[in-house]
């Protein structure tokens, strides 16, 4: 075959082009390791996210001491959780699956991008150094709101971050006539591997009762705080629980006696 | 007395034009949605609801990438093989009848999406171009999307039997070089679009309908991209059969090798279809180890691209010698720039060079993480099918309407100043979906403004960059409608006679310099199914045992108004396509 030299020196160096290109993709895998979503995780039932340990909540989970594991799921058209939270200095492996139709995960402005497909479970493992605030979007169209599928990446300094969560338990009427309490039940988690210290500060009415507690790591404390409904007196009473930032708050009513023992347990008897 | 191609072959040129005029139909109608989307997305003017914009965007994209780019493919290879075999199709009957299929085939495609405009109608296909499953449209658009694949088998069988009864009367000859494209072309094109059938067939449609009722979404995907990645050579081919067979002849030389120009198709054959992976780059459940080798196969196939720069770029500069161009650059300035079909491939060609390095940077698979789905992938989609195809499209109708018409060109210096226009139009909007989708504003949205974050832009405004995005747009419908209208009038143009006539002067390294064994079609067949094999049978066999042939439990989403799975309503719909 005939092939004009000039012609020969462009393909040698075309080759040499491609060549290049194909090395400098491998370093970037290999030497500095920029890992891609791939086939490591197993399958999941769509239909079932609600009965799987990982995605029945989504959220973020702390699993070594800078380590921490997001669960995230994109449906139409929301991301769950939203906002996401992280702390700075932190490695987060995002686990992310869809809903329903394909979606995808994309952390503005970064190369955290990855396409959300229902029956598969993409993962990503993000270094997080400094204190920021991403939006993410999805850019896979997915409907109609496509455009509305948004949500947020927030990464938060350290002394601003936990994974503490309070829940309170509380009657909305207790009866004079019984000699009853008035109790509030405290669960205060700690889902971070740290010890917490920290103080329940807790009002009903009048009455301030505060306890310190350490919170073990990953483990809940529970507590119950209790006032005479008599030292309240009849009537509607605020109260509220504070730990931290977070606070729970609700009206307890106090009534001489009451009038309906069926209605006393609320709604559990309607079912 | 004149020598045009539809003096020679009337009955050719007759169904050419045809052709030429469903593509540009297409085009019309694609271009209106595409000025639609320029100025919804940067919300400068909004006259469609954004729940309707993904009506406009499937059709922007169908239309364009479906009926535009391949009725002029059907049109300029029946005048390839008409031209260089100097011989009509065995059968005409059979020529008009691919062409009527893929007439209604895009007909069914385009009312199950046009019918989404309206609540009147139960039938919609708010899908897009990719219609990744779960999202459902309407089974007409996926029954008008076999019919016109069909179309083009048919067509591909047409040229090859034209090819086998010129082989009778020629034996021992080699396949002239315009045949030899459009052959190898076909071979590609069958290879590939394999995969959109099955895709669709055994999958989509009977799911669509109600006869299965769930899919495996990542084995859907991956064979469309099986089929999407050499799709876009299916558009490109065309315009590089215009570079390697016009662009030499309107440069006043003539090819600069006809042997390179030949291994530049076989390798488009072998490389085109091994690559679609490159496309699901950022997939869960696809091994990193299948996306590296579509990486390092998506790289080779930049050398035909960089074989065709050389190739063309040498031709030209013959052709500027010929006409008394001198020094190291100075060549360039003796080449035809006034003659608007030179210009417009010229031009298309360079914005081609430049988009092929973009595509570089997609084809980088954990560079792609950075750009995947933003608007920098439009960006690149609108410099290569955008420019170097629809470009070199209009740019060749300026000199191959003429020859189908035996009319002169109507308004050169206006033809001369359209090119340019789409020119300086495609720069302006490229420049702002690329820096658009460095900065992470994603592709195929209606509203890319967000409530709980603001991108964030080295240099320049998002105002600036949906300034430039809606300034090309603009341009490049006012572009369109310029084309439209010198085509119009050209054809109108009676009394008249094209300046040129219609022979193809020889190359100067002609197929004599090549071994024999580049007109083997069956060895690079057999060569090219072993590559397919390789690349794709152990990822597909992964996603299946995987998800299962019919996916895990995943419910449809439609995207039209009612599901139906009524026989006698998809008829009736049918029937509907046809007359409406």
């Amino acid at each position: 075959m005939k092939i004009h030299t000039y012609e020969k020196l462009w393909l040698v160096a075309a080759m040499v082009l491609i060549v290049g290109f194909i090395a400098t993709i491998t370093y970037g895998s290999v030497a500095l390791g920029i890992t891609m979503v791939g086939d490591q995780e197993d399958t999941i039932e769509p239909g079932e996210l609600g009965e799987d340990e990982r995605f029945d909540d989504p959220r973020v989970e702390q699993v070594g001491e800078n380590e921490y594991e997001a669960y995230v799921i994109a449906q139409t058209f929301i991301f769950q959780p939203d906002p996401i939270e992280v702390p700075e200095n932190s490695e987060v492996t995002f686990y992310v699956t869809a809903r329903d139709v394909i979606h995808s995960f994309s952390v503005v402005g970064t190369n955290t991008n990855t396409m959300a497909i229902p029956g598969e479970i993409s993962t990503m493992t993000v270094e997080f150094d400094e204190p920021d605030e991403y939006g993410i979007v999805c850019n896979e169209y997915c409907g109609s709101g496509h455009h509305n599928m948004e949500g947020e990446l927030h990464v938060l300094p350290e002394d601003e971050f936990d994974l503490t969560e309070l829940s309170v338990e509380a009657d909305d009427e207790v009866a004079l006539e019984d000699d009853d309490e008035v109790t509030l039940e405290i669960a205060v988690e700690n889902g971070q591997l740290e010890d917490l210290e920290t103080t329940i500060e807790a009002e009903i009415g009048d009455e301030t009762v505060t306890e310190d507690v350490t919170v073990e790591g990953d483990s809940t404390y529970e507590t119950t705080i209790s006032v005479d409904a008599a030292d309240l007196g009849e009537g509607d009473h605020d109260w509220s629980v504070t730990v931290d930032d977070y606070e729970e708050s609700g009206t307890v009513t106090v009534v001489d006696q009451l009038e309906d023992e069926t209605e006393d347990d609320g709604g559990d008897d309607d079912e | 007395m004149s020598n045009t191609f539809v003096d020679a072959f009337p009955k050719q040129a007759r169904l050419i034009r045809q052709a030429f005029l469903t593509s540009f139909v297409a085009l019309g109608v694609g271009a209106l949605f595409g000025l639609i989307q320029a100025l919804h997305r940067t919300d400068i003017f909004r006259p469609i609801e954004s729940t309707t914009y993904y009506t406009v965007l499937t059709g922007h994209g169908v239309f364009l990438v479906i009926s535009f780019t391949i009725f002029f493919l059907v049109g300029v290879y029946q005048w390839a093989v008409t031209e260089s075999l100097e011989r009509e199709p065995v059968d005409m009957r059979f020529t008009w009848g691919w062409y009527g299929l893929m007439v209604l085939g895009t007909l069914l495609a385009a009312f199950a999406i046009l019918a989404g405009f309206t609540d009147a109608i139960d039938v919609s296909a708010d899908v897009l171009f990719t219609f990744y499953a779960p999202l459902q449209g309407h089974p007409l658009f996926y029954i008008g999307l076999v019919v016109f694949v069909v179309g083009t088998w048919l067509a591909g069988a047409d040229w090859f039997r034209t090819w086998w009864a010129w082989k009778g009367d020629n034996p021992g000859k080699r396949i002239p070089l315009p045949t030899f494209m459009v052959l190898t072309t076909m071979i590609m094109w069958y290879i590939s679009s394999i995969g959109v059938a099955v895709a669709i067939l055994a999958f989509i449609l009977p799911w669509s309908i109600g006869l299965v009722e769930s899919i495996n979404p990542t084995l859907t995907r991956t064979l469309f991209w099986y089929f999407g990645h050499p799709v876009v050579y299916f558009w490109l081919l065309p315009a590089y059969l215009l570079w390697y067979i016009l662009l030499p002849k309107l440069s006043g030389g003539r090819l600069f090798s006809d042997p390179l120009a030949r291994v530049v198709f076989i390798l488009f054959i072998l490389l085109s279809t091994p690559v679609g992976i490159h496309h699901q780059y950022l997939d869960p459940g696809i091994a990193e180890g299948f996306k590296f080798i579509a990486m390092t196969n998506t790289m080779f196939l930049l050398l035909p691209s960089l074989l065709t720069a050389f190739t063309v770029v040498a031709s030209m500069e013959h052709g500027a010698r010929q006409r008394g161009g001198e020094g190291y650059f100075g060549w360039l300035k003796s080449l035809p720039w006034r003659e608007p079909a030179f210009t417009g491939m010229a031009l298309a060609g360079l914005v081609f060079a430049f988009g092929g390095f973009t595509g570089i940077v997609n084809a980088g698979m954990n560079i792609n993480y950075l750009v995947h789905n933003s608007l920098w992938v439009p960006g690149h989609i609108h410099t290569q099918v955008g420019t170097a195809v629809a470009l070199t499209f209009m740019a060749g109708s300026y000199w191959l309407v003429p020859q189908l018409t035996g009319n002169r060109l109507v308004g050169r210096s206006v033809a001369l100043f359209q090119v340019l226009l789409w020119f300086v139009g495609i720069i302006f909007m490229t420049n702002s979906m690329y820096r658009g989708g460095l900065i992470g504003m994603p592709r195929r949205t209606a509203e890319p403004q967000y409530d709980g974050f603001d991108f964030e832009v080295a240099a320049g405004s998002v105002g600036e960059l949906n300034a430039q995005l809606a300034l090309g747009g603009v341009l490049l419908f006012l572009s369109t409608m310029l084309f439209l209208a010198l085509m119009l009038l050209t054809l109108f143009n009676h009394d008249s006679e094209p300046i040129d006539e219609r022979s193809i002067p020889r190359p100067l390294s002609g197929p004599e310099d090549s071994p024999p064994v580049l007109d083997n079609l069956k060895l690079w067949v057999a060569i090219a199914a072993v590559l397919v094999v390789l690349a794709y049978s152990i990822p597909l066999a992964s996603i299946v045992s995987r998800g299962g042939l019919f996916g895990p439990d995943v419910s449809p989403f439609p995207v039209f108004i009612e599901s139906i799975g009524d026989a006698r309503f998809v008829l009736e719909s049918i029937l509907a396509g046809i007359t409406r």
